[in-house]
Parts: structure tokens; sequence; C-alpha cells
């Protein structure tokens, strides 16, 4: 159940946003990819995911070429992630917003759905049973019929790793889940992802937050101008010269200024 | 009494407001997977002339035509629908556009099936041959008390109002299951959509398929019922006239366009002064309801509040009902 990134490399124009990236993701582990802003993380994703084609290498998983896939195709595999400028759907209640990420592993069509076939209302009942107990697991049990628009940021951070978890993914994409929270929804954000971890859920996460990180991850890529330029476990990562030169030296430059 | 009670004039308006209806219903599929066609007057003369020529010229029977007729428009539906998957907004709009004025042109042109613009007369019509059906069978206008024309446009009314009623209850249940919630999120985010593992292209041509499939069918069914049709009747004007059944009424909830195409189809026939200012209206309700209220009259958050105000009330009873069973047992 490993991901296989090989040689990734993505070009935008002149701008080379990833470069001969390699590295692998063990079943079970929560593996960190961290970088300064603009170092190619979310491009990273974006690859793993097919939203577009890598200029250059291949994603494996589980022994899976998922390059070349659809988006669609690659959630049925079983990779599934969030987005780091929240992407819910905005008119849809809470509940409905989980109810859509179980689509691809569920299968009622339009005739199932319009003679209310004795399968379809058997299946939208698990549905909704299945969404709830998600949403009991992130916390947000109370706001099922809440429009996902008027949740709280860092709810709605939440709700799209609850969406994201309704795919029975094998692998899951967090990036950024800690953006915009506060100290106490982070604490619970470490949680969760124990939780996940915990229902043998491979995490790969991209964070700023790099206490959370060290915390949680249990290796770590760096990435810088769309490099890898370090691998290993949190205290490797802390104590490699590149990096602190390269990301942890930077944020000491900004704490100095 | 029944006599005095039918009009056919009023039973007319009726019957065509039951076809807009089924029309804004059409475009409200398309646009429920975000998808702005103005190709349903083209669609809607498919179903039109298909099965006016299968019934007139080829002798089919009248059911049978409208079945083909609807098919047809969706089958093209989908051969138009997958080009322009990639076409956003606007830009679909054009092409669908460009593709209803194509079909008219090619209406016109085949004049030896179409008859080109003068159009094709004496297509058998819907309630003359079922009460030419029902005499067969020992009924007879009279029977009731009412005149024969009467009885015709009863009929008509009646079978349209049960097919409606079929359509809408049919997309209601589509859209509260994985299918419409499928339609939903493609609408709101096709890329989030997608990576959360909903085939985009699918459900996409399949809303544009359905649109069409509705929009021919009505067609059919219009044909039927005035029993003369020319490519005038699917013009550009008419095209423009079931997009604003969805922008008055509004495209959220199915129940937009139900309203819009019942409002706007009766506004005419109930202020006869106004009727000649009609695409006048048109014109400044566009404008109007693009400037203060872009969703259209009725929205998700409409019914939503009246949703939840049922709700209330039901709960009021309930109390109601607790309290004096109660009452009841002290
Ligand atoms: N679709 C795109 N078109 C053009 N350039 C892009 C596109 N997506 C990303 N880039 C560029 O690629 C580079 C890497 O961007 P990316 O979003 O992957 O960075 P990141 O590591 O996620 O940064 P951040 O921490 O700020 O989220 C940036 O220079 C960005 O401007
Ligand atoms: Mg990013």
């Amino acid at each position: 159940m490993a991901l296989e990134v090989k040689n990734i490399t993505k070009r935008f124009g002149g701008i080379h946003a990833l470069t001969d990236v390699t590295f692998r993701v063990e079943e079970g582990e929560v593996f960190g990819l961290i970088g300064p802003n603009g170092a190619g993380k979310t491009t990273m994703f974006n690859i793993i995911t097919s939203m577009f084609p890598p200029t250059d290498g291949e994603v494996v998983f589980s022994n899976k070429r998922l390059t070349g896939k659809k988006p669609y195709e690659i959630t049925k595999e079983g990779v599934c992630r969030t987005f780091q400028n929240i992407r819910l759907f905005p008119d849809m209640t809470v509940l409905e917003n989980v109810t859509v990420g179980e689509h691809c592993r569920t299968k009622s069509g339009v005739f199932a759905s319009v003679f209310r076939l004795k399968s379809q209302k058997v299946e939208e009942e698990k549905i909704k049973t299945k969404a709830r107990e998600l949403l009991q697991l992130v916390g947000l049990g109370k706001y099922e019929d809440t429009f996902a628009d008027n949740l709280a940021y860092g709810q709605q951070r939440r709700l799209e790793i609850a969406r994201a978890l309704a795919s029975d993914p094998a692998l899951l994409l967090l990036d950024e889940p800690a953006a915009g929270m506060n100290e106490k929804e982070t604490n619970d954000l470490f949680d969760l992802i124990q939780k996940i971890k915990k229902l043998g859920i491979t995490i790969l996460l991209i964070e700023h937050d790099m206490p959370l990180v060290m915390r949680i991850c249990d290796r770590i890529a760096v990435l810088n101008f769309g490099e890898k330029i370090a691998q290993g476990t949190p205290d490797e990562i802390k104590n490699d010269p590149h990096v602190i030169e390269a990301y942890l030296g930077q944020e000491e430059e900004d704490e100095l200024a | 009494m029944l006599a005095e009670i039918i009009n056919p004039y009023y039973l007319q308006v009726l019957s065509f407001i039951l076809i807009n209806i089924i029309l804004g219903v059409s475009i409200y599929i398309t646009l429920s997977t975000g998808q702005l066609s103005l190709g349903h007057a083209g669609f809607m003369s498919i179903g039109a002339y298909t099965s006016a020529i299968l019934t007139l010229n080829y002798d089919f029977p009248l059911v049978v035509g409208v079945i083909l007729g609807a098919l047809l428009a969706g089958i093209v539906g989908i051969l138009i629908g997958i080009p322009t998957l990639r076409l956003q907004g606007v830009y679909l709009a054009i092409a669908t556009l460009g593709f209803g004025e194509v079909v008219r042109v090619l209406f016109i042109n085949w004049e030896s099936l179409t008859q080109g613009a003068i159009g094709i007369s004496s297509i058998p019509h819907f309630g003359r041959e079922l009460v030419t059906g029902l005499r067969d069978t020992g009924f007879t206008a009279d029977m009731i008390g009412i005149r024969n024309n009467q009885l015709i446009s009863l009929l008509v009314f009646i079978i349209l109002l049960v097919i409606t009623v079929l359509l809408i209850t049919f997309f209601v249940r589509q859209n509260h299951s994985r299918v419409g919630r499928a339609f939903a999120a493609i609408k709101m985010d096709e890329n989030a959509a997608e990576a959360m593992g909903i085939n985009i292209t699918y459900y996409k041509v399949l809303a544009f398929a359905q649109g069409a499939m509705v929009a021919g069918f009505a067609g059919a069914l219009y044909a039927h019922v005035t029993a003369y049709i020319s490519p005038s009747d699917f013009a550009y004007h008419r095209a423009v006239e079931i997009l604003i059944f969805a922008v008055f009424g509004g495209s959220e909830v199915i129940w937009g366009p139900i309203f819009g195409a019942t409002f706007l189809t009766a506004m005419p026939e109930l202020l006869r002064e106004v009727s000649e200012y009609r695409y006048m209206i048109y014109g400044i309700i566009l404008v109007a309801m693009m400037a203060f209220r872009p969703q259209g009259l009725i929205d998700h958050e409409m019914i939503y509040k009246i949703k939840s105000r049922k709700k209330k009330k039901k709960k009021v009873e309930d109390d109601k009902k607790e309290r004096n069973r109660h009452g009841v047992g002290s």
C-alpha cells in the first residue's frame, strides 16, 4: 500500500515548480512534506491526485500507476485529499458534504433512485449513518444541518477531512490542515490525526506548523524551490544543515526581523 | 353543470403552462450541473418535428411518436453534450445557441421532409385522437353533459397534468439521491467534486442529455397540442423564453423554473394589455433579476425556511398533543 513518487518534475511555463522529486510513503505512517512558501508542496498533491499531469516522472500507489488516471479514479484507488484553500460545497449542509465523499463507494443510479428501490433506500441509510459517524469523529456531530458556508474556519477544515475520509481512503493527503487554527484547535487536530492513523490510514501531510509536524510525523521530506533537499525522521530534519539554512533558518530570520 | 365550468380557452392556456413547466424543468436539469444551455429550443424542435413527421407521414401511434421524439432529442443531447464538456459559462451558452440556430435552419431547408418555413399542419391532435379512441369504446362527450371540444381540451389538460406531475416527481426524487448530490457538487465546485470521486464527465453528459430529452418531450407534446409547428416556433426567442423561466423563478431548486414558467405564461393571458409587450417585459425582467436577485425569486434559503417552519409547526402541534395527553392522564 505504499505511495511511490518517482522523479516527478513539473514546469509551468518558465517556473520549475518541481524538479526530479522522489520519495516513498510507507503503509501506516504519517509522512510530512514541508518547505517554504512556493516550494511546490501543493503542486505535488495536485500531481498525485491528477489535477494536472507531471511534466515528467510517475506516481505509483500499491503497485498501480496513478499517473494518467482521472482524479475520480484515483479517489477510487483509495487516495483522497483536502485542499489548502478550503473547497467545500458551500450551499450543502455539513452532512450532505460528507455524503458526497461516499459517492465512489456507493452505486445507486437514476433508476434505483427514482423508483426508490429497496437497495437504494438501504444504501441511503448506510450513507447517512457512516456520514454521522465521521462527523462524530471530527467533532462536528452537532452541526450536521448547518450549511458548510456558515461553519467557522477550523470547523471547515475538519469537515474537509471528514469528507475525504468518507471515500474510505487508504492514503489521506492533508494540505495545511492546521492553517488558521488556534492552539486548542491545533491540539484537537493532533488527536484527530492520531485517531485516523489508528484506523490504519496512511497520511501524507503538508504543514507549516513546525511543532505539530515534529510531534506527529514519522518521517519528513523537505522541498525547497521544487527540489527535495532532505528526508528523514523529525530529529534528523531538525538537525539537517540544509534544512536549517533553507527553511528553519528563514523562519529565524523572520523572527529576528 | 360541467358544461358551464369548462372553458376550452382557459384549459388551453393551462395546457401551455404545463408544457412550459416541462420546458422549465428541462433547463433546470442542465443548469443543476452548472451548464448553461441555450439549445433547448433546438432540442424542443427535434422532439416536435420527429413526432409530427412519424405520426403524420408514417402513421406511427402518437405515443410512440412522442417517445421517439424525446429519445432522439436526448441522443442529440449526448452528441452535443460531449464535445461541449470543456466549455464553461457563456462559451457553452454561445455554442448551444449556435446549435439551436443550426437545427432551425436545417428544418427550414429540409423542405421535402419538413415543408420548410411553411411548417407542418394537421399533425394528429392529442385530444381529438383520444376522443376518437374513446368513441370506439362507446364513451362520448354528451354522456357527461359537455360538448365535444370541451372534452377534447379537458382530456389534453388532464393528461398533461399527469405527465407534468410524474416528471416533477421523477426529478425531485433524483435530486434527493446520490445522483442529485453529484449534480449539486459539480455545480458548486467541479474540481473538488472530481477529487471526491465523482465522474464529472458522466454526470455532466447525463444532465445535458436528460435536459435535452425533456425539452424534446415538451416539443413533441407541443406539436400534438397545437397540431401545427413551424421553424419560427423554435427560434432564438423561444430559447430565451425558456431561460427566463429559470432566471426569473430561480434555478437553485426545481420549484424556481416551475414557478417562473407558470407565472410568465399566465401573466400575458391574464393581462391582455401587456401581452403585446411580452418580450420587452422579458428584457426588463432579465436586467432587473441580474441586478437585484441573480439567484431568482425562489432559492435554497427560501425552501429551507419554509421547511424549517413546517418542522417547527409540527413540533408545536406534537408538543400540544403531548400536553393534552398528559392533561387527560392526570
Ligand atoms: N497552476 C499553476 N500555474 C502556474 N504556476 C503555478 C501553478 N500552481 C503552482 N504554481 C507555481 O508553482 C510554485 C509552487 O507552488 P505550490 O503551490 O506548489 O507551493 P507550496 O509549496 O504549496 O506553497 P505554500 O506553502 O505557499 O502553499 C509557485 O511558484 C507557484 O506560483
Ligand atoms: Mg500549498
